[in-house]
């Protein structure tokens, strides 16, 4: 099995805060990692320095056998890294159709002259664009929504939006943030299938961060537990349940 | 895109700019200048359109690119003695490098600092750049900039009513290509940016490029306005590019809606002949000026979309009123959106 991403000794602290302390970890390709830990313990900022919109201060992140080091929030995007938001950001004055064409527009190489004077090739992009949007909400079951802004929407169908313009830049890593916060027992369990079906049909491998511990149980391969900023333990999910120091860090008395 | 509807208003269309093309040759001279004026006033109004209504940024400096356009041709034609047709793109490039240097440190402004910083690009044009003695190859120093209107194809372009014709083909073209790329990939990715810089950069978008390009196109075409307003005076003198008028023309643009493109020539017809309109209005002249003033204070309180933005918001619940009576009529649909 090959590593897609290696977090190596990543430290990040702002202010006063240890946000990370020293995490390492390895996510392979086409599993589904679960991260886990209680509010505050770095899951986000994680987040962040692998996508870059956080610089680490030490330590090193490789994905796909390359350093990310000082490499623009963009350019990891094109390399693959695709990401949703626990905080939703969506485009909100944009349709849904428009909000999963935007990552196809990212990676069209033809310029502004060409879309000033609608080229052949400028149609030709716009076309695939709006094909590649409406086969991901097809699968993702949301086309009725296409030309609704997406700020417009219900909790639920903005966070299943945001995966699908995760979808749409054809990820090979994606790093979902709380997809399941706000939604309800029943739309947990059907994101739940669709992120089985999204490694089915795509291959993505995944890194899952959520509070829901039915969602991660059932959907990851193994997880990784923080608290304080450290990595405090790391196994298959069977072992995570029981493992005493993360029943004593996270789960508490309820779950265990 | 080619239904009905679309047709029936692009042969609207048609007929209005058909309209405007002919009206002015029934005009005197004076008057045809001043409609030369209305067109140059919609295609600066149009930059403000690019840049505060695609992207969000504010400008308090689009006469300064306006000046960078006029000054280099100016001093290309009368210094050097350039052709005009050669003269025009300089210009013109040579706005679009000032909007991305502007740009760039716009990129860590936004709101109130953005504006500042703009009234400081258009104060160090106006009390600096084009001060005589700061740098006369460029301003023209004590004399002003006499550049000669061209001839298009062999046909002069001296005469009021030819100029007039091909400054509103310019506008035509111009307004074409902005609303080609607001209705394709970069009208879409500029307003993704305005909404979430932070999800553009995070699906691929370079927000930086993007921001630099939306700043770039919009001098460019306040630099091609510029350069139009020289040859059609025949003057370039610092005067007509002032920080003053940039305030009125973003004024202006905001009263009409930047949202809209349609706000561009709207707010050229309102500049030029509003005054005119007016001036019949017998209320002493003291108390006009604020009774405009109030006027445009209410209509911003109560209609901070833009007055264009607004009546065709108006036209288009006016038309579901009365199709609602007959069935819906798939056009409405069109009007609606």
């Amino acid at each position: 099995m090959t590593v897609l991403l290696q977090i190596d000794g990543v430290s990040k602290r702002y202010g006063g805060v240890q946000a990370l302390n020293d995490v390492s970890f390895r996510v392979d390709r086409g599993r589904i990692k679960g991260m886990i830990g209680p509010n505050g313990a770095g899951k986000t900022s994680l987040f962040n320095c692998v996508c870059g919109v956080l610089r680490v201060d030490s330590g090193h992140i490789r994905y796909a056998g390359r350093d990310l080091h000082g490499l623009a929030p963009h350019r990891r995007a094109r390399l693959g890294i695709a990401r949703t938001f626990q905080t939703l950001e969506l485009f909100r004055e944009l349709t849904v159709l428009e909000n999963l064409m935007v990552p196809v527009d990212a990676e069209a190489r033809r310029g502004m002259l060409a879309d000033a004077l609608r080229l052949p090739r400028a149609r030709f992009e716009e076309n695939r664009a709006g094909e590649r949007a409406r086969a991901l909400l097809h699968f993702l079951g949301i086309a009725e929504v296409a030309g609704i802004p997406g700020g417009d929407l219900a909790i639920g169908i903005q966070r299943r939006v945001e995966l699908g313009r995760a979808l749409a830049l054809r990820p090979t890593l994606l790093l979902l943030d709380e997809p399941a916060a706000g939604l309800d027992s029943r739309e947990t369990a059907e994101l739940a299938g669709v992120l089985s079906r999204i490694r089915e049909r795509f291959g993505t491998t995944m890194l899952l961060v959520d509070h829901d511990m039915s969602l991660v149980m059932r959907v990851c391969d193994d997880i990784a537990v923080l608290d304080y900023g450290r990595l405090i333990a790391e196994g298959p999910p069977e072992r995570i349940r029981e493992d005493p120091t993360v029943v004593r860090a996270y789960l508490g008395g309820s779950a265990a | 895109m080619s239904g009905p509807a679309s047709r029936n208003r692009r042969l609207g269309l048609a007929a209005v700019v058909a309209a405007v093309a002919l009206l002015p040759a029934f005009e005197s001279d004076f008057q045809r200048g001043l409609d030369s004026d209305a067109v140059i006033i919609a295609l600066l109004v149009l930059s403000v359109v690019v840049l505060t209504g695609f992207v969000g940024q504010i400008s308090f400096c689009q006469y300064s690119f306006a000046a960078m356009g006029a000054f280099t041709v100016g001093a290309l034609m009368d210094g050097h003695g350039w052709s005009f047709w050669l003269a025009l793109p300089v210009g013109v490039a040579v706005a679009v490098l000032a909007g991305v240097l502007v740009g760039i440190p716009a990129l860590r402004l936004s709101g109130l600092l953005l504006a500042v910083l703009t009234v400081a690009v258009a104060l160090f044009t106006d009390r600096f750049l084009l001060v005589t003695g700061t740098w006369d190859g460029f301003s023209g120093g004590a004399v002003p900039w006499h550049p000669s209107r061209p001839s298009l194809l062999g046909a002069p372009l001296a005469g009021s009513y030819a100029y007039y014709l091909f400054a509103l083909a310019i506008l035509c073209v111009a307004v074409l290509l902005v609303w080609n790329l607001r209705r394709g990939r970069a009208g879409r990715v500029l307003r993704a940016v305005r909404d979430s810089e932070l999800a553009a950069a995070t699906v691929g978008l370079d927000v930086t490029a993007w921001k630099l390009a939306a700043f770039g196109l919009s001098a460019g075409i306040a630099g091609l306005a510029g350069a139009l307003l020289a040859v059609r005076i025949g003057s370039v003198s610092p005067g007509s590019y002032d920080f003053l008028h940039s305030v009125q023309l973003t004024a202006l643009a905001t009263v009409m809606g930047v949202s809209a493109i349609a706000a561009a020539p709207a707010a050229g017809i309102a500049t030029v002949f509003g005054p005119e309109l007016l001036s019949g209005i017998a209320v002493s002249s003291t108390w006009f000026p604020l009774l405009i003033g109030a006027t445009l204070i209410l209509q911003l309180v109560l209609v901070p979309e833009g007055a264009v933005v607004r009546t065709r918001h108006d036209m288009a619940r006016l038309a579901r009123l009365v199709s609602g009576r007959r069935g819906r009529d798939p056009a409405v649909a069109e009007v609606a959106r």
